[in-house]
């Protein structure tokens, strides 16, 4: 390929998408994790309920905002093509962004419901039916565990979508392989559950210990689990065919070398991963007690996303400078 | 030349015999002006490759385009569907269904594909469909000074395409990619 035809605009789509699906999926298990017959941990819930569907909406104007022709947009949703990663990825888009508007919905107080409505201007609000009414004031508290658990596979598929967007390209070696997909649901979800470190110690409520235990021990795992996918990816497309290994070269020697050594390797994946162990020891080795110290928690969420950030940097530019010949 | 088209089964491919290419652009140049492609972007293009050591240096020229696949990556990833495939296996794009998603660009394994910087859709070749039809030969064939190209119909034994392949020894490009593509390449 001569010039990358995807640019920015699609590295902050990939991005922003997965970090609302990891959003959705943190909070998500916040919610469906019950004691006493609550959810377990419900600030979290409602940080990451809140923030959900935000990103994505952001993301998917900058995909319309990317294309040749923005007010063709439409063009997607009246042409169902199955075999086409974009078609597919649109529809879980939009069902996605709903589901989170609904979800965010069910976790407002019945103050925050009214005085969002208050909002609508009297005129408009007259004229809302008054069945419309009724429903736009029910409780959905109820709905919450209901919706979490609808939400999982739609999450995590957005998430895997991202990278199954670039993975189903054959063109591109770089991409075309098993396990980008995962790769990128991994840090998806990782960057949601680091951003959820980071607004709930933004948060006027002092954070708990069992809520930074719950947080750590799920990114401890995503970080853990993103390794155990980038190393068999580096490993196995060395052992692969030329195309392929010539496509690693990118990251291996070539222009993206230290981009992904230093910046998403080293100071996005295994800094904060070993921040967060050493944060974590006393509750991993079960001696000592644990303490939260914001400074550190908050760095290492940052950089957790950072990481991300710079992942599907790496992926957009270095994929589309691979080829077969 | 394949006769004017009726309905039977019929694939285009061309055969190219790259040996005799001189690298004279003439191809170059009557895409251009048939096709009114714009500034700065092509539908076909000579790859040039230089080998051997001095004095021993050998040159060579691969004239490129659109291989209209068998099987085009480019048409499966286009979420609209402008990106589709003839009957006769020609690949085109259906400008006004063309959201310029850059999608098919970026799954071309033979990166035959351009943004067209004035309608900001996606362009590409299209084995001169228009005049096909009409039952002429695609403007690069017309023009080609050594008769480096060949275009015609796979399935017509009578047309020179058709004896080329059965009688010469040729390669595809990157067969590997699984896409099929049907330009011939002639050893
Ligand atoms: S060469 Fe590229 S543009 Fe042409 S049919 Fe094949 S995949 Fe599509
Ligand atoms: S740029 Fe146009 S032709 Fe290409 S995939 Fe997108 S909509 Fe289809």
């Amino acid at each position: 390929m001569r010039e990358p035809v995807w640019e920015f605009l699609i590295v902050n789509y990939l991005f922003l998408g997965g970090l609302s699906a990891g959003l959705y999926f943190a909070s998500a298990l916040a919610t469906w994790i019950q004691e006493d017959g609550r959810s377990a941990y419900p600030r979290i819930a409602r940080w990451g309920a809140l923030l959900a569907p935000w990103p994505v909406s952001l993301g998917s104007a900058l995909l319309v905002l990317d294309l040749g022709k923005p007010m063709r947009f439409w063009k997607i949703f009246f042409h169902f093509r199955w075999r086409s990663p974009m078609s597919i990825g649109s529809w879980l888009l939009v069902a996605f962004t709903f589901l989170s508007l609904a979800y965010l919905w069910s976790w407002l107080e019945q103050d925050e419901r009214q005085s969002l409505q208050a909002r609508i201007p009297g005129k408009i609000r007259k004229r809302i039916p008054a069945r419309v009414q009724r429903w736009l004031d029910l409780d959905a508290s109820l709905w919450r565990r209901n919706l979490a658990m609808l939400g999982f596979p739609i999450a995590v598929g957005v998430g895997i979508y991202t990278g199954v967007l670039l993975g189903a390209v054959q063109a591109r070696p770089f991409w075309n392989t098993n396990l980008v997909a995962q790769m990128f649901l991994f840090s998806a979800l990782s960057s949601g559950t680091a951003a959820l470190v980071v607004a709930r110690l933004m948060d006027r409520e002092p954070v708990e210990l069992k809520e930074m235990r719950f947080l750590y021990s799920m990114d401890i795992t995503l970080i853990v689990l993103e390794l155990f996918i980038v190393l068999p990816y580096l490993i196995h497309g060395e052992l692969s065919s030329l195309a392929v290994k010539e496509a690693l070269a990118q990251v291996l020697g070539g222009p993206f070398t230290i981009v992904f050594w230093l910046f998403f390797m080293g100071i996005g994946l295994l800094l904060p991963l070993a921040i967060e162990l050493y944060e974590f020891k006393p509750v991993i080795l079960g001696k000592g007690t644990f303490h939260i110290q914001p400074r550190w928690a908050l760095t290492a969420g940052g950089l957790v996303l950072f990481g991300g950030y710079m992942l599907r940097y790496i992926f957009v530019f270095a994929g589309q400078a691979t080829g077969f010949r | 030349m394949a006769t004017k088209s009726v309905k039977t089964a019929q694939r285009y491919a061309m055969v190219i015999d790259a040996k005799k290419c001189i690298n004279c652009k003439a191809c170059v140049v009557a895409c251009k002006a048939e096709n009114q492609v714009p500034l700065g972007v092509f539908r076909n293009w000579i790859d040039e490759e230089t080998s051997g050591e001095y004095p021993h240096l050998r040159m060579s020229f691969d004239p490129e385009q659109c291989h209209h696949c068998a099987d085009p990556s480019c048409v499966r990833v286009c979420p609209t569907g402008a990106s589709w495939q003839r009957e006769d296996g020609i690949v085109l794009v259906n400008e006004d269904d063309c959201i310029g998603c850059k999608y098919c660009i970026i799954a071309c394994p033979y990166d035959a594909r351009y943004h067209n910087p004035e309608t900001h859709t996606v362009g590409k070749c299209t084995f001169c469909s228009h005049r096909v039809d009409r039952g002429e030969l695609p403007a690069c064939v017309e023009t080609c000074p050594s008769k480096v190209r060949v275009f015609g119909d796979l399935n017509d034994p009578k047309s020179q395409l058709h004896q080329l392949l059965a009688t010469r020894r040729y390669e595809v490009k990157n067969p590997q990619t699984g896409n099929g593509p049907q330009l011939y390449y002639l050893l």
